[in-house]
């Protein structure tokens, strides 16, 4: 194949790709994190404002319909969360100044601080909190299922909620730092309205005259929000582009503050007086050897088999050519600043088809085998070095055309034993529920191993955060060494923001929110 | 002639009817697609089936469109199963931006390629040489190379105008102006280069033909032979290549909005079917055919107007 074509393909392709995996990956994140203490000084006292691009349109504002990656940026900014992930992506109070689990880890307390308030003015109490949360974890929806470990939820006085478990969960506290964690008004929440404009009690409100749902969020700052001192704009416009280049020329043309740039422009963004700040990591491409257990595929059950699809890919060469060197080649399917990542794996499947064919002789399948995997809006750019790859070492692909609101179904329908996605890093609980759990999106098959079990059993019951680490990289170091998947590359992004603004966003922390902007002027 | 535009009205309703029902019956196979994307990754099967439930997937699919178009004729278009906007107000609101641009590109495209092309017909030489060139620059020079020379000179160089986004007309009536300029002239410049070929080729076979030169013997000034009579006979297959165009700018404004971050017509039926939000494909499904309908009948009006040989009514 001409290099030259693959490339700008490629190129073309990799924008079109991420765009999509936002689209369709729940848990897919735009890097963000909290501000470091600058913030603070600025406060509320500042009257910057935030101009800045997202990709795609937020969904409903309902708690139990948010979805999260670039969508947060909105939700987040209209809403408070019981508690908040920091810049380190360790967990820190928010709206729960405190919190305890008992001992056998099947009921959470949470206190709530006080002198919060509702937009409208009302207090915030307990009553509201177990409200919203009761709510979302009885309404199908996409943050259902993020409290399905949760029984029953109290408040036996205006400051206390309690959270009884049917049994340990790790990404409890997680996800009510996510939007499984939004306070709201219960008593408003079924309004038809309130998708669209709720009562919320978060630092900022929609600007109803000047937003226009799915183009252009305007949210005002609320001076009587409690901690308004973190939040240096007065005013976040959030404006839905979806063309790289587009936002390129509004960036340029001074329409907005901030905005993703591609490697290519980042150059040209700089002459303009832009400041850039690159994320190594923010998605992950994984080819998911989803039926490892060889239910539809009997050779994926072989450990050598995917060891072999392991070493079949020249990963380096991937990011240099595929994503121009944004990104970072991996063996690990989790989140590198999170608690399971472990560099000492990164050597573990060295490119090398010549061993991968000898592992496929060796499990029997010296004339390999077919498989057919779904393409999507994600896949297109990928397909054709994928095919490559895998046909060198005897595994015959065939990709079969799946429309793209199906794309993320088709992991779940059972019918492709393989399936590439690009998911968006999480903090580790997450990526571990998502990956491994019995109901995880990515485990279609739900496929077990004992030894993984026992590790995730162990870590969900592990409340000393080092012992917790160690655990993570165990579990971590078990997928890699059984090759339960073929991870190939962390996608990062690069985010440009003019003068007088600065982005303090690493990757650790997954959530796309305003905090991870600063005014420095 | 109202009983003809009753007629074709009718034909219009029932192809919306074919259409719609033809549309919702395909997208009856992504059902279960939209429930798990409603649901989002961490799911149960009995989350699955309340989802399936709430949203009526569980009934027969003739019940659910019926139900839809019951809903229709009652002027509720039902909400978008993704962001809860009403369906109606959301297609009306990103079909005005798409209008508003296509509208007055074609406003614009008919009087540039009009004039260019009776000149062009009428004088010959240089000035017909000069008028196919400009037509043939239109047609090979790919709009969106202008589009972004314009942005880079325009938006970003001068700040004259706005690289981006859109300002609706009743808000600030010249930011509106400035917001499509851009993609007005990029529109412009394919558009009238199709339909200046087209008039100056229909005159030129109207001017060669004996009306003219017995209009001419009778002393009828050169003026209003053109503008009276040729003309009004060229216009004919001109209005029809002219709907084309209007489609065709429809269609390809998906383009211009990416391009421009418009909030408009393509890019949202585009973003819908993306996202499997039935409700809304349905609704832009409606609207499109209604337009297109409309096009067509008001065209082949025009033409009877400017041509009582052409009246089909």
């Amino acid at each position: 194949m001409d290099t030259r074509m693959t490339r700008s393909r490629f190129r073309c392709g990799i924008a079109a790709a991420f765009t999509a995996a936002v689209l369709f990956t729940s848990t897919a994140c735009a890097g963000g994190s909290e501000p470091e203490e600058a913030n603070a000084t600025n406060g509320a006292s500042s009257n910057a404002k935030l101009a800045l691009a997202v990709t795609a349109a937020p969904a409903s504002l309902d708690p139990a319909q948010l979805q999260e990656g670039q969508q947060s940026y909105v939700w987040g900014s209209v809403f408070d969360t019981l508690l908040y992930v920091d810049n380190d992506g360790k967990l820190q109070p928010n709206a729960a100044e405190s919190w305890k689990f008992s001992d056998d880890g099947l009921s959470l307390s949470l206190t709530l601080r006080e002198g919060m308030t509702f937009s409208n003015g009302d207090t915030v109490t307990a009553k509201e909190v177990a409200g919203t949360l009761e709510r979302t974890r009885t309404t199908p929806g996409q943050q259902q299922g993020k409290l399905a470990a949760v029984a029953s939820i109290e408040a036996p006085n205006n400051r206390t909620v309690v959270l009884k478990l049917k049994q340990p969960e790790p990404a409890l506290l997680t996800n009510l730092a996510l939007a499984a964690g939004v306070i709201g008004d219960p008593d408003t929440l079924n309004e038809k309205t309130s998708a669209l404009d709720p009562t919320a009690s978060g630092p900022y409100t929609l600007d109803k005259g000047a937003t226009v749902a799915g183009t252009t969020y305007v949210l005002n700052r609320r001076d009587d929000y409690w901690n308004a001192k973190a939040y240096p704009f007065k005013t976040v416009t959030v404006r839905v582009i979806q063309d790289r280049t587009a936002v390129f020329n509004a960036l340029q043309a001074g329409e907005l503050d901030a905005g993703n740039v591609d490697p290519a422009q980042v150059k040209q963004i700089e002459g303009a007086g832009f400041k850039t700040t690159k994320v190594e990591a923010q998605a992950v491409a994984n080819l998911v050897l989803a039926d490892r257990a060889g239910t539809l595929l009997k050779p994926l059950a072989d450990e050598r088999v995917r060891k072999a699809i392991n070493m079949a890919f020249d990963r380096e060469k991937m990011v240099q050519q595929v994503l121009r060197g944004s990104g970072k080649a991996t063996v690990q399917i989790f989140n590198p600043k999170g608690a399971a990542y472990d560099a000492a794996l990164e050597g573990s499947y060295k490119f090398d088809p010549a061993a991968a064919k000898k592992l496929m002789a060796d499990a029997g399948y010296a004339d390999g085998f077919d498989v057919t995997m779904p393409a999507t809006v994600i896949s297109k750019s990928f397909e054709p070095l994928i095919t490559q790859a895998l046909g060198d070492i005897g595994i015959r692909v065939t990709w079969e055309p799946v429309p793209p609101q199906n794309a993320a179904a088709a992991v779940s329908s059972k019918k492709y034993p393989m399936v590439f996605f690009l998911d968006g890093l999480n903090v580790t609980q997450r990526e571990l529920q998502n990956n491994f759990s019995d109901a995880g999106f990515l485990n279609p098959f739900g496929s077990k191993y004992p030894e993984l079990t026992e590790l995730i059993t162990q870590v969900s019951l592990e409340r000393d955060e080092a012992k917790a680490t160690e655990l993570y990289k165990k579990i971590n170091a078990f997928v890699v060494e059984n090759a339960l998947d073929a991870p190939l590359f962390y996608v990062g992004t690069i985010w440009a923001t003019k003068d007088g603004i600065e982005y303090l966003g690493d990757g650790s922390n997954t959530l796309s929110t305003i905090r991870a902007f600063n005014a420095t002027k | 002639m109202i009983p003809y535009i009753l007629r074709r009205f009718g034909a219009g309703i029932l192809l919306a009817l074919l259409v719609t029902l033809i549309t919702f019956t395909l997208l009856s196979f992504s059902f279960d697609a939209v429930v798990r994307a409603r649901l989002g990754s961490a799911t149960t099967p009995e989350a699955v089936a309340a989802m399936t439930a709430t949203l009526g997937f569980d009934r027969p699919v003739l019940v659910q469109y019926f139900d839809w178009l019951g809903g229709v004729l009652r002027g509720d278009f039902g909400t978008s199963l993704f962001t809860s906007e009403p369906v109606g107000p959301a297609v009306a609101s990103r079909l005005a931006v798409t209008l508003s641009v296509v509208l007055v590109a074609l406003v614009i495209t008919v009087i540039i390629s009009v004039a260019l092309g009776v000149v062009a017909a009428t004088r010959g030489g240089v000035v017909d040489r000069l008028a196919q060139a400009a037509s043939l620059f239109g047609y090979v020079v790919p709009g969106l190379l202008i589009a972004i020379v314009l942005v880079v000179v325009f938006a970003i160089n001068l700040r004259l105008l706005p690289a981006t986004g859109y300002t609706p007309f009743n808000v600030n009536p010249s930011k509106w102006a400035a917001t499509i300029t851009i993609p007005v002239i990029v529109l412009v410049i394919a558009g009238a280069a199709n339909i200046t070929a087209q008039v100056r080729g229909t005159m030129i076979d109207e001017l060669r033909k004996d009306y003219v030169r017995t209009l001419r013997t009778r002393g009828i000034s050169t003026r209003s032979i053109v503008l009276k009579h040729a003309l009004r006979n060229a216009a004919g297959p001109a209005l029809t290549v002219l709907s084309f165009e209007f489609i065709t700018m429809l269609g390809g404004a998906l383009i211009i909005e990416k391009v421009f971050a418009l909030p408009g017509f393509g890019t949202f039926a585009f973003n819908s079917s993306l996202q499997g939000d039935i409700t809304v494909i349905m609704g832009i499904t409606l609207f499109s055919v209604l337009l297109v309908v409309s096009i067509n009948l008001l065209v082949d009006l025009v033409n009877g107007w400017l041509n009582p040989k052409a009246r089909i009514f």
